[in-house]
């Protein structure tokens, strides 16, 4: 579903990413962990283009993104993104925050859109705050408005940025509550995460990067278990 | 899509109020073609030409308006009078935007490099003002060296003054100011017409007529009209001699010189006797700002998109313009669009030039204060906005604008309010706003300091609301924070 080949970004003389590889299948749950600055949350930026990459392709559904004629809008509406900082839309309610883009872009009618976002919001538990501004809302509760908003553009693959590093700790769960019931139902999804836990229990695949490379890659119990490389080693032995 | 079109509409209503009216204020336009005589003159110098309420309408009237309401008659003509500063009327004749001028004018060497004129219709005498208290100390115009002397800007009296030795010489635009200047003693003394002194010193027990008399060579007043006019000039002439002939010019002289020994300066009284002439002032103030406010807006948010664009030759260009608008006097700015385009062909009716040199100045300042407005926005919105799919445009329509738009209410309510006192300015070129409607009373009545109270409390009126409704909307705008 998505290729990336030699994945290279700079910034000035900084070079974040250095060269990644990776294939990501339909229904796949991909677990991105790795030490500050190791590059994680560039390289999920690169995947929808919110960072162009300095050298290396990407390939969604057969399409070479990173090819200049190609049109990123119409790609990033099936790729949602859900951000450490949530970044709701403060002047709009919760319904015209889910409601905007499918409304705008899709140019689908008010009413229908309506009704997706109520059931998104039941989904998430949060169908009665449907008429509140984000300023209203917990954290926790403005993370599960962003993965309702990102889910109503019906995307093929949902991309995670720390979705749960900005919220206080007892609100983590309900927000993994959330991602969990949604890989439940088979959405193919990448997630930066610094929960060990939850990247155990959800991942089929775990990803080790640090120092802008993949350090170590492999099915959770693996990686967790019996980690191969020194750095895997000493990172987990610090997290865990 | 039902807020945009009522805006629309509201927009489009302005725009025909804001055109129809404008032609209408202004009847000159293109004005050799028909029967129509356009006279420019300066208001405020009475008995020569001043406003003055008559049977509850302001009119133009005095010496001078006799005249040109002769040379109309003779030539068969309407006469139609426009009022500007003394100091515009050279510029209105080359740019065509009237006839002739007749403001007790000298043929002086200097103006006749730059229009004709006719025979001189009158000559006269100058006279030394000064305050009552003082009229004993100047006897003589030696008793004037060293003091300092008021004088019309651009007239043989400003000259006159300079001539007195180790004088300061204060020229202002307006008879009501100089005359203010000498009662609040900024000036000694003044150097007016004798006529016209004649009439401040019977109105004003204040005011006296020094034994100082200046003498001048230059004291002949006469027409001017468009260099090369001469079928105009021998027109002129002719009328001119025959009221010589039938002595009618001293007639006018005593007539205009009684017509204008009245007046009150009770600010009570004159606001009631003027009311309807100061509203005419904050309607046209009020329907200025409110076209400029408009076009100002629209044309800012346009200067602010080119000035964040990435086409680099859009984002100079708006740069180049903010800078220039912003480093520029308004002054210098409508006088280009009012005075100088005419000479390369473009001409507006003084409504639209008043509210284009507005609106274009204000457009400068609101980009910038938009532009203040669109960085303050978190950069994740715009991430946000682009991640589900938005280009930039539709990102910038509806996620990141209406965020800055709402950051910066307080510094656009207060460029509003920029707007109405700025607006002031339009008086210059002849609009009725409320500063020129002040000015028109102060000129009628004599009185120093009740129009301009009045006018200050009008306009401190409309900012003061402007700004509470701006507060109003800006806690509306609260509500979702």
């Amino acid at each position: 579903m998505i290729k990336v080949t030699g994945l290279h970004k700079h910034f000035g003389k900084l070079e974040i990413l250095k060269g990644i590889d990776m294939n990501i299948e339909k229904g796949e749950v991909v677990v991105v962990i790795g030490p500050s600055g190791s590059g994680k949350s560039t390289f999920l930026r690169c995947l929808n283009l919110l960072e162009i990459p300095t050298k290396g392709t990407i390939q969604f559904e057969g399409n070479l993104i990173t090819d200049k004629s190609h049109n990123i809008n119409a790609t990033r509406e099936k790729m949602g993104m859900v951000f450490q900082q949530f970044n709701l839309f403060p002047h709009m309610t919760v319904i015209d925050n889910i409601t905007l883009a499918p409304v705008k872009i899709l140019k689908m009618d008010k009413a229908s859109a309506v009704n997706i976002a109520l059931d998104l919001l039941r989904q998430v538990g949060l169908e009665d705050k449907k008429n509140a501004y984000p300023s209203q809302l917990s954290g926790g509760q403005k993370q599960r408005i962003a993965i309702a908003r990102a889910l109503a553009m019906q995307p093929h693959v949902m991309l995670f940025d720390e979705p749960t590093s900005a919220l206080d700790p007892e609100m983590v769960g309900e927000v993994l509550d959330v991602m969990k019931s949604l890989a439940a139902q088979g959405m193919t999804m990448i997630i930066v995460t610094h929960e060990m836990g939850f990247a155990r229990e959800v991942g089929d695949r775990i990803v080790f990067m640090d120092g802008g490379n993949i350090v170590e890659e492999g099915d959770p119990q693996t990686v967790f278990s019996h980690p191969k490389h020194p750095r895997t080693q000493e990172f987990l032995s610090k997290v865990l | 899509m039902k807020r945009i079109n009522a805006l629309l509409a509201c927009l489009l209503t302005i725009m025909l109020i804001a055109g129809c009216s404008g032609v209408n204020s202004d009847a000159s336009g293109q004005s050799t073609n028909s029967k129509k005589l356009v006279l420019g003159t300066s208001a405020d110098y009475p008995p020569y030409e001043f406003h003055k309420k008559i049977n509850g309408t302001d009119e133009i009237v005095g010496f001078d308006i006799e005249i040109a309401k002769e040379l109309a008659k003779d030539m068969g003509a309407e006469l139609v009078i426009e009022d500007m500063k003394f100091d515009s009327l050279l510029l209105a004749l080359n740019s065509g935007k009237i006839d002739i001028a007749m403001a007790a004018m000298n043929p002086t060497e200097e103006r006749k490099k730059n229009v004709d004129f006719s025979t001189i219709y009158y000559t006269s005498d100058q006279a030394v003002l000064v305050r009552a208290e003082d009229k004993d100390k100047y006897k003589t115009m030696d008793d004037l060296i060293g003091k300092s002397i008021g004088a019309q800007k651009s007239t043989i009296y400003e000259d006159i003054a300079r001539a007195v030795p180790n004088a300061k010489v204060d020229a202002l635009s307006k008879m009501s100011d100089i005359l203010l200047s000498l009662e609040s003693k900024r000036v000694d003394a003044l150097i007016v017409e004798l006529p016209v002194a004649e009439s401040y010193e019977k109105n004003r027990s204040t005011l006296a007529i020094a034994d100082a008399r200046p003498k001048s060579e230059d004291n002949g007043y006469a027409v001017a009209v468009k260099k090369g006019r001469e079928d105009l000039v021998s027109q002129m002439n002719k009328t001119i001699d025959r009221l010589m002939s039938e002595d009618k010019v001293k007639k006018y002289v005593t007539d205009a010189t009684k017509l204008a020994e009245e007046g009150d300066s009770n600010i009570w009284t004159i606001l009631m006797q003027y009311k309807s002439t100061f509203l005419n002032g904050v309607w046209w103030t009020l329907l200025l700002s409110l076209v400029t406010v408009v076009f100002g807006f629209i044309l800012g948010v346009i200067l602010v998109l080119m000035r964040r664009s990435r086409i680099k030759l859009f984002k100079w260009l708006a740069i180049a313009y903010i800078e220039f608008l912003r480093g520029t006097p308004l002054m210098v700015q409508l006088f280009i669009i009012y005075f100088g385009l005419p000479s390369i062909g473009i001409e507006f009716p003084k409504f639209i030039a008043g509210a284009i040199a507005l609106s274009l100045n204000s457009a400068a300042y609101l980009a910038e204060i938009f532009r203040a407005g669109i960085e303050s926005v978190d950069k994740g919105q715009l991430e946000a906005a682009r991640s589900l799919g938005m280009g930039q445009s539709m990102a910038m329509r509806y996620i990141i604008l209406p965020q800055a738009l709402k950051q910066v209410l307080p510094a656009i309510g207060n460029e509003f309010v920029v707007i109405i006192k700025e607006s002031s300015i339009v008086s210059l070129i002849g609009i009725t706003d409320i500063m020129f409607q002040e000015e028109v009373v102060r000129g009628s009545t004599y009185a120093g300091l009740p129009p301009l109270i009045i006018a200050a409390v009008l306009y401190f009126i409309l900012t003061f609301t402007c700004s509470k409704l701006l507060g109003v909307a800006e806690r509306r705008l609260k509500a979702s924070d």
